[in-house]
């Protein structure tokens, strides 16, 4: 085999397994029902139930929503989802359309500062996905990641030598 | 070919013992004149770019869930289909082959060499069987192999003994080229 071809192959190989795992998570956002099916907890304000670095499954279904579920949300103008639990629903009789306010569970005030200005509830659309279960701690490697670039570099770093060596 | 360094294998490490070894059949069959076929090999590398453009267009697409779910199932699903493809591939033509040849130019025979080789995981004894690329056709040979423990063939620190190893190659060629015909 010529070093070219064998080159060739080691790219293609590793091409693979990043496709793969793209794949895979595809996969998941299939089955789930919402573009992100896995959350990391950023805050305290829904502590005991969730602190901060636990990881969230999330599942979107047409199921009613209810006082009660905790939630996944996009607020316009915020890129960060929101996580707390939903305290009112007014449901429309003939249309099924819901308006909706939250509450983190350890907050003293309801989420209306939160909403967009002059916004009074959310709506289905503003909601990614209801929790499902959660991964104490194991969102942690996601939170340093992020907060400490560095050692995202570090990381792709070694896992390069590695590989070329 | 002398002139290249002396191959060393790490000796406590059997992936390199065999890819080492492997590598020299590799030399010694392209030096008795037989071209490597690399169509195998073109193959896997094909459908290993397209399994990666797939994954790149499921990734890239420009519309976002929930509008590009079909999209997405379709990628999903071409993409185990290819893989599949792949897997079969390498499981029927592969197996334990080397180096796959034409047939040397000028000979009378019509097909091309298999060269496959084994060492299993806790023994020393390396297999080498030199068979022809189409066993049902009218110039093929019975296969031969050679079993020897590697030990034969490296000092104890590692380095191939290139000659010795050649030697027992190219008799084991030889010793296929020479065969007579399968009998009709």
């Amino acid at each position: 085999m010529t070093w070219i071809r064998q080159q060739l192959m080691k790219a293609i190989t590793l091409g693979m397994i990043v496709g793969s795992a793209l794949i895979i998570w595809k996969a998941l956002v299939c089955m789930s029902g919402t573009e992100s099916p896995v959350v990391v907890v950023l805050s305290g304000s829904m502590e005991p139930a969730f602190k901060r670095g636990d990881i969230l499954f999330l599942y979107m279904s047409k199921d009613p929503i209810r006082a009660g579920d905790i939630l996944v949300f996009n607020v316009d103008g915020r890129d960060i989802p929101i996580v707390h639990r939903v305290i009112q629903v007014h449901e429309r009789q003939d249309s099924g359309e819901v308006d909706i306010l939250t509450k983190g569970d350890s907050n003293e005030d309801d989420d209306r500062v939160l909403y967009a200005q002059g916004q009074l509830w959310l709506q289905r659309h503003h909601i990614m996905g209801r929790a499902i279960g959660s991964l104490p701690y194991a969102g942690w490697v996601t939170i340093i990641l992020t907060e400490k670039p560095i050692i995202k570099y570090v990381l792709i770093g070694a896992l390069g030598l590695l590989i070329t060596i | 070919m002398a002139s290249k360094s002396a191959k060393k294998a790490n000796l406590l490490d059997h992936h390199s013992i065999k890819h080492i070894l492997d590598e020299s059949v590799s030399e010694v069959v392209t030096s008795r004149g037989y071209v490597e076929d690399v169509r195998l090999s073109n193959v896997r590398l094909l459908v290993g770019t397209i399994i990666i453009v797939i994954a790149l267009f499921a990734q890239f697409y420009k519309k976002k869930f929930p509008e590009n779910r079909d999209f997405l199932i379709a990628c999903i699903g071409l993409y185990v289909v290819f893989n599949g493809l792949l897997q079969l591939i390498i499981y029927t033509k592969e197996k334990d082959a080397i180096l796959f040849t034409y047939p040397p130019a000028g000979s009378f025979t019509s097909t091309g060499l298999v060269v496959s080789s084994k060492l299993p995981r806790f023994s020393d004894m390396y297999t080498l069987t030199i068979a022809s690329a189409d066993p049902k056709s009218v110039s093929a040979q019975e296969p031969v192999h050679l079993t020897k423990s590697v030990t034969q063939w490296f000092t104890k620190d590692g380095v191939l003994v290139e000659g010795l190893f050649w030697k027992d190659v190219e008799s084991l060629i030889d010793q296929y080229t020479k065969e007579p015909k399968k009998s009709k």
